[in-house]
């Protein structure tokens, strides 16, 4: 083994021009297929969005006059647009935060060695294998104003029945719901699985030096767990920035475009108002946004998180 | 304070179940409610009858779209699992210039909008005349970033010297990562692989653009036939459609629960 | 615990897939003739058709936009044409809602992949016009000298632009008022004299309107926040949507909608909901039945194609009414709604020949008859109301034949014809936005004069892109 290292290192200096060329071909035959699907399947197609933004589109989608900025203008101005922000940043605090805790909670509950303890992951990890069309479909008539259970339940105590849908303030804490009911799947697994690769050896030395539970969860469990949770955190943004089919099922947007999340309000206006050119400086936008807040979070996100 | 833990850890399991499971249990006993039951505002059906399911089958033919939404999910999970494997690979093992900036490119496509993507995306496919087609519907998702960033950080804990005794070995680095390197991390790959087939029998907007007829439908658009827009929909049998879309998914979960929670925990940690 | 889950799962899934399809199979040997045969053989009519493809039938393609009953209904209209002749085979093809149908079309539109015919909702008419993917019937009518006088004028009216009759009427609805009979008894009102102007709607909502503390249980009227019943009752008013005589004699460059027809009607709202008598039950049409239905509303506007299948759920009597007009205007009736069938140019004429049998065999008296009952759309061929099955069920249901007359004594005008703007789904999401302003409390006028405001913004880039 000794041998062959310092053979390499030799060696490295000699042929390294050549070396270099090798592991250039390999690595590009090796990276070749993923290059060409993101660059036919994602590059190009963000590049053309690019391009429309500067354009008005006619009836078939041509982009036929330029307008400079004028679409990013306009979006900056428009007052739906700002709701539209608004209620995506919203969405992502009503959303991100409280599904990663109830999360967490289900998993530190699931990580109990307790008997029979698998039929309740099986639970709670049963939301992941549920569409986004099927789940939806479901919370909608679960938020149905006269016959869904929710206000069932609410008339039967005797409380004032609840727009769930209707009301502009409630509706997007309904979406919010439903979306973190969807995603109590995905992110329990992940961290059920962080918390089963901490450590036994930490938790019995505190144990001996007669720490409390929530004395082990501060010091021990939520710092070994952090890289688990800055991966969940990572997801979670990026899955609430491009919300779509819950919307599309529960509100289309409304009432008073107050859950129209950004990329519905891309479709929306792609897909049906045809106004491609304003459609792609929102999708701009919006790419432009998630890139900030990725490269924002691994910046000082990182820093906070303990490697083991 | 020993003996009540379990207990309360019990309580609280049961109560948080309860909850989790609720909105499934509520739709399986809808898909067996008729009409007036459903305004009548009941909760448990009078009788488990299966009309409503007939009714799903007879309108439509689901099970002709549960093959299709299998086949290509499928499709998808193998091509997801070869595509990435061989970028995280790369990405791993060979030590070429520019290797983090091309590995920095690769996440920020996770970045990238679905949606914002779709209309170019959509004329594309049309050029490819892959309309109606399985290829339409399945190699645009083969590569992805989420999976390559799985199976890389998976790689990574690959000890140095096993590539270093293969070199020695004079295998050639296809050789090492087919005999070495996929063999080492099939958690990883069982993970990836059951992740993508649920992300892709999950899709609905792309399949509902990309096909025209029933030929290669998957079931999620299914549902939405299910529903409609200017006459009452039958909500027992949007409920039967739900439960049967959902079950194969869940069967799917169930079997693969435990490897899937482990794989995705390694993609997690660095 | 999870195995024993597991499997039963497994099993229980087995079994229904089995059971499901023994049973279909089962109904096809017994029921001979309709509509569940149908549609469990989509799959199997394309392949049957590619085989008989080589006795020279010609296939043709038929994108709709119907889902669940209505798509049995016009499967099952394709399926007796189809057995009817031996020339030609229609396939239809769902293709989503009328706007993802749309969006795709705009993609194939003009080539040969295109479909022979698509149905596209009323609003989308202006746009397919100009699209230039799209054959005039009319040059079908004229050349063969169809005699479209026997189709239901007013319903015509809607499609023909410049004197030319661009698509088929198809699935034709307008907007009539459901009310709750028992309610009205209870309210000491008279069950079969409901209100007609938007002040009598106002009186009879608040003795309709019953609450329990600060819980109402029962709203005297609902709208549903949708564009449609805005446009109806600006129409009825004889108020245009945008200006150029609603774009019928050139094309419209202004929403006029923000006029005082329209403000009426936003006042109306603002009024109601102000004094607590108006029910808002959004934007889904489900929602707002059912709230009539479990008696949370007592009286709103519906689509005459909902109607049939409200009377036979709701548990009390319903009533069936023409829809409210301002004491200040006269009542001049209702715009057509629904949608259309186009025939597509640049394909094989030997398919547009197709599309066009098809077509007139749709507007038969006994297809038509058949789609009535079906859907509760309105025939296109008012003869189909002399088939018998139509006659047994409007004696059944009575209330369904307000909706033939309120139709048929709308006065023609530019008003009633309806509004003809390529924008069209834009403005619609615009004045919906403006009915949630309202009922959240912003004034009327501001909400209106804003939706205006943006549509006519979308109207002046539309003009200039397509220059």
């Amino acid at each position: 083994m000794k041998n062959a290292t310092a053979f390499q290192e030799k060696t490295l200096t000699q042929i390294d021009t050549k070396w270099r060329f090798v592991h250039w071909r390999s690595a590009i035959l090796y990276l070749l297929p993923s290059m060409i699907l993101f660059s036919v399947f994602l590059f190009y197609p963000l590049g053309k969005t690019l391009y429309l933004s500067f354009f008005l589109t006619d009836q078939q989608g041509v982009a036929n006059v330029f307008v400079g900025w004028e679409n990013y203008q306009y979006i900056l101005q428009a007052e739906s647009f700002h709701k539209s922000i608004k209620a995506t940043l919203l969405f992502v605090l009503y959303t991100v935060p409280t599904g990663i805790l109830i999360s967490l909670f289900l998993a530190l509950l699931a990580n109990e060695k307790l008997k029979g303890v698998g039929f309740f992951r099986t639970i709670y990890s049963s939301t992941m294998g549920v569409s986004v069309a099927a789940s939806a479909v479901v919370w909608l008539f679960i938020f149905h104003p006269s016959m869904g259970i929710l206000n069932q339940l609410i008339a039967s105590v005797g409380g004032t029945s609840i727009d769930w849908l209707l009301h502009p303030d409630w509706a997007l804490v309904s979406v919010a719901v439903t979306t973190i009911w969807m995603n109590i799947g995905f992110s329990f697994l992940i961290i059920l699985g962080g918390l089963q690769n901490v450590d036994e050896h930490l938790y019995e030395s505190a144990k001996i030096s007669g720490a409390g539970y929530f004395y082990q969860l501060r010091r021990i469990t939520i710092p070994m767990l952090s890289p688990t949770l800055f991966f969940v955190v990572t997801v979670s943004l990026i899955n609430a920035f491009q919300t779509f089919g819950q919307v599309d099922i529960l509100t289309q947007g409304g009432p008073s475009e107050s859950t129209n999340l950004i990329v519905y309000s891309i479709y929306r206006e792609a897909f049906v108002n045809y106004q491609f050119g304003t459609a792609s400086a929102q999708s701009i936008f919006l790419f432009l946004c998630i890139l900030i807040v990725t490269i924002l979070q691994f910046k000082f996100g990182e820093r906070k998180v303990h490697y083991q | 304070m020993r003996v009540f833990r379990p207990i309360i850890t019990y309580v609280l399991l049961i109560i948080t179940a309860i909850i989790v499971f609720f909105p499934l249990v509520y739709a399986f006993f809808i898909s067996f409610m008729s009409g007036s039951e459903l305004l009548q505002g009941k909760f448990i059906p009078e009788s488990f009858h299966l009309d409503n399911y007939k009714k799903a089958f007879e309108r439509l033919p689901l099970a002709h779209y549960l093959w299709n939404s299998f086949f290509i999910s499928t499709v998808v999970m193998l091509g997801q699992l070869l595509v990435s494997a061989l970028a995280a690979f790369a990405f791993v093992f060979i030590p070429f210039k520019g290797r983090n900036i091309v590995f920095f490119i690769f996440i920020s496509t996770m970045m990238i909008p679905w949606e914002a993507t779709m209309i170019p995306n959509f004329i594309t496919i049309q050029q490819l005349d892959w309309i109606n087609s399985y290829q339409g519907l399945t190699i645009p998702f083969f590569a992805i970033a989420f999976g390559t960033f799985l199976l890389r950080q998976h790689f990574l804990t690959i000890p140095k010297e096993l590539k270093e005794a293969s070199d020695i070995a004079g295998l050639r680095s296809f050789k090492f990562f087919w005999k070495v390197v996929i063999p080492y991390s099939r958690t990883s790959f069982v993970t990836l692989g059951a992740y993508g087939f649920l992300t892709t029998w999950n899709m609905y907007l792309w399949p509902l653009l990309v096909t025209n007829n029933d030929d290669v439908r998957p079931v999620q658009i299914g549902l939405k036939q299910l529903q409609t827009q200017e006459m009452a929909t039958d909500w027992g049998v949007v409920m039967a459609g739900v439960i049967i879309v959902i079950i194969p998914t869940l069967i799917l979960l169930f079997l693969g629960q435990k490897q899937l929670q482990k794989g995705l925990a390694q993609g997690a940690l660095k | 615990m999870k195995k024993f889950l597991l499997i039963l799962l497994t099993i229980c899934f087995a079994m229904l897939i089995t059971a499901c399809s023994n049973d279909a199979d089962g109904q096809e040997v017994d029921e001979e003739s309709n509509e569940s045969e149908e549609t469990n053989e989509t799959t199997e009519t394309e392949e049957e058709t590619t085989e008989e493809a080589s006795d020279e039938k010609v296939e043709a393609v038929f994108w709709h936009a119907m889902s669940g009953g209505g798509q049995e209904s016009i499967e099952a209209i394709v399926d007796n044409f189809n057995q009817s002749q031996n020339d030609y085979t229609i396939i239809p093809e769902f293709q989503g809602s009328y706007e993802e149908a749309l969006t795709k079309y705009r993609s194939v539109g003009g080539t040969e992949d295109a479909p022979a015919i698509i149905q596209t909702f009323e609003v989308g008419t202006k746009y397919m016009i100009d699209s230039g993917f799209i054959e005039p019937v009319q040059s079908f009518i004229d050349e063969e000298g169809y005699d479209v006088s026997q189709l239901e004028e007013n319903i015509l009216n809607y499609y023909t632009v410049d004197d030319q009759l661009y698509s088929m009427p198809f699935n034709s609805s307008t907007p009539v008022m459901l009310y709750n009979k028992d309610a009205f008894k209870e309210a000491g009102l008279d069950p079969e004299n409901p209100p007609q102007t938007f002040t009598e709607i106002k009186e009879a909502a608040e003795k309709l309107t019953v609450k329990d503390g600060d819980n109402t249980e029962r709203y005297g009227f609902s709208l549903l926040n949708y564009g449609w019943f805005i446009e109806e009752l600006i129409a009825t008013q004889g108020g245009h949507f945008v200006n150029n005589d609603n774009g019928r004699s050139e094309a419209a460059t202004e929403a006029v909608f923000n006029g005082e027809e329209g403000l009426r009607i936003f006042e109306l709202m603002d009024e109601m909901n102000k004094a607590g008598t108006y029910g808002n039950f959004g934007s889904n049409w489900d929602d707002i039945r059912a709230a009539f239905q479990t008696e949370n509303t007592a009286m709103y506007l519906d689509s005459s194609a909902g109607v049939a299948s409200t009377i036979e759920n709701a548990p009390f009597e319903v009533g069936v009414a023409y829809i409210p007009y301002s004491e200040e205007a006269e009542r001049n009736g209702v715009i057509i709604g629904g949608a259309s069938l186009w025939m597509s140019n640049g394909i094989d004429p030997e398919k547009q020949q197709a599309a066009w049998e098809f077509m007139k065999f749709l507007q038969s008296a006994e297809s038509q008859a058949k789609w009535h009952i079906d859907t509760g759309y309105f025939a296109i061929n008012p003869s189909a109301y002399e088939e018998d099955i139509v006659k047994e069920r409007w004696k059944e249901f009575p209330q369904l034949k307000v909706t033939v007359d309120q139709l048929q004594e709308t006065k023609p005008s530019y008003a009633t014809q309806g509004a003809l703007i390529s924008v069209f789904p834009e403005a619609r999401q615009q004045v919906v936005t403006a009915m949630e302003n309202v009922l959240q409390g912003t004034d009327p006028k501001e909400a209106l004069d804003k939706a205006a405001e943006e549509t006519n913004r979308v109207i002046e880039q539309a003009n200039r892109a397509n220059q």
